[in-house]
């Protein structure tokens, strides 16, 4: 056998490298998801100084390329802190933050298309702040996020290959380590194309089942 | 008892509502009439808090509308049915109902939707009452709008143009609910185009025009040829709306 014939320790490989994408984006989704909603609640609220705050960081984070910011997270800020970064660590810091200032986007954006009216009418019935976005805003306005949060997760998915430049064993550094021994590039970027292919196929079932549930009220079901 | 004086509402330059004065008692049934753009929705809007005032005091039961605190007692006294429903499009009937009273009287929830049930069969919907505001009609929806209301006991209703939106077939339906409460103590307050119904069922009758209030009558006097209808204004509005 010549070392650069693919062995079946390569899909172990590739399933690792899977499992590492997979985990660096749930992780972050979750991270940078409640991020964005407490930013989007400072300003629901109207919490001066700490909205206009929030505001401006997803601004400056979704404005700026994630890979500036991967580098300015695994090689500046330990300058700053004083202190190392795992390249886990810094991919982590760096994702969940470049998600949370989109997931802001998105959530204000959704609370805004919810019917100023619909507000008026809770207000009048006595209800106060909380009570009308958990039981008013919220249900509709996540019925109208669905759409472009597909979208943005199906994204950041795509987004976490390029912690592989820090050296985090992703999928994609999986592929680079693979292409470089076994010099069969089409048949290892087809595989693991494929297979990012596979995961953002899933987020988007998953996202489309529950944008289902959200919109029950809208079906047409005959009168 | 809502006291309103000398109430004063501007949008930007121009004056909507201009020192009116008007007390709604318990057990009164009152029409505010008058042209598009006279200030009769706003006039409501400011009852319950939808406006702030650029002069003068709305009391509802003595809580002062303007101020915070108080405002949150005063819109307890109160509920509102609205020209276009404004039912909350991701809950059933009964979800509709019930939510103000789960959330605002602490009523328990099993409680407060038998209670919609009861209110959604006393106006003809029993069968409806799980079905989303998307799957009714516009008379059904503003049924629910109005089981809504009263699922808060208010003292006072409050309605704005509540048939507005709806063709005469179901114009006619919730009319005739509204005429029952009127029958059965309600004390309500209702902007109104139907003149005939102000007619039939309102004890007293205000004329806005302008954002002035012209006249505030009984009803029979309202219409009287030497009551409201001797105002050259009023006898005008009334043979416009008569015609139409």
């Amino acid at each position: 056998m010549r070392f650069t014939d693919f062995t079946p320790y390569d899909l172990v490989l590739l399933l690792q490298g899977l499992g590492v994408s997979a985990g660096l984006f749930v992780a972050s989704t979750l991270l940078g998801g409640i991020l964005g909603l407490s930013w989007a609640l400072l300003r629901y609220y109207r919490v001066p100084v700490l909205a206009q705050l929030a505001a401006a960081l997803a601004e400056l984070l979704k404005n700026s390329p994630v890979l500036v910011q991967l580098f300015l997270v695994f090689f500046g800020l330990p300058v700053l802190l004083q202190s190392d970064l795992t390249p886990v660590q810094a991919a982590l810091i760096t994702l969940s933050g470049n998600t949370a200032a989109f997931l802001y986007v998105i959530a204000v954006s959704s609370i805004d298309a919810v019917g100023r009216e619909q507000l008026e009418t809770a207000r009048v019935f006595g209800m106060n702040r909380w009570q009308v976005l958990r039981h008013v805003v919220a249900p509709q306005a996540a019925a109208f996020a669905m759409g472009p949060l597909t979208g943005l997760l199906v994204n950041q998915l795509q987004v976490t290959s390029l912690i592989s430049v820090v050296g985090v064993l992703d999928l994609t550094k999986i592929g680079v380590i693979l292409n470089l021994r076994t010099l069969k590039p089409f048949i290892v970027w087809t595989v693991v194309g494929l297979l990012y292919y596979g995961m953002a196929k899933l987020i988007a079932r998953l996202c489309g089942a529950l944008e289902h549930r959200l919109r029950a009220h809208s079906a047409w079901r005959g009168s | 008892m809502i006291n309103m004086e000398a109430v004063v509402k501007r949008f930007g330059a121009s004056t909507v509502l201009d020192g009116v004065n008007l007390v709604v008692a318990p057990g009164e049934v009152v029409a505010i009439l008058g042209a598009s753009g006279s200030g009769k929705s706003t006039l409501v809007r400011c009852v319950n808090g939808l406006e702030k005032l650029d002069g003068g005091s709305i009391t509802v039961d003595g809580h002062d509308v303007s101020d915070a605190k108080q405002l949150r007692a005063a819109r307890k006294c109160s509920a509102t049915v609205f020209q276009l429903f404004n039912l909350y499009p991701h809950m059933t009937a009964v979800q509709n109902v019930a939510l103000a009273p789960v959330e605002v009287l602490k009523v328990p929830r099993r409680q407060a939707e038998a209670d919609a049930r009861t209110l959604l069969a006393s106006v003809g919907l029993a069968e409806r009452a799980d079905a989303f505001p998307s799957q009714l009609s516009g008379g059904q929806r503003q049924r629910v709008g109005i089981c809504r209301a009263l699922a808060m006991q208010p003292r006072y209703l409050l309605l704005d143009e509540v048939t507005s939106a709806l063709d005469p077939e179901m114009t006619a339906e919730v009319l005739a609910i509204l005429a029952r409460l009127a029958a059965s103590g309600t004390t309500m307050v209702f902007v109104t185009h139907e003149i005939a119904f102000a007619r039939e069922i309102a004890s007293r009758i205000v004329f806005l025009d302008q954002g002035r209030l012209l006249v505030d009558l009984p009803t029979a006097q309202f219409f009287a040829p030497d009551g409201g209808l001797a105002l050259p204004r009023i006898a005008q509005f009334l043979a416009k709306m008569t015609i139409t």
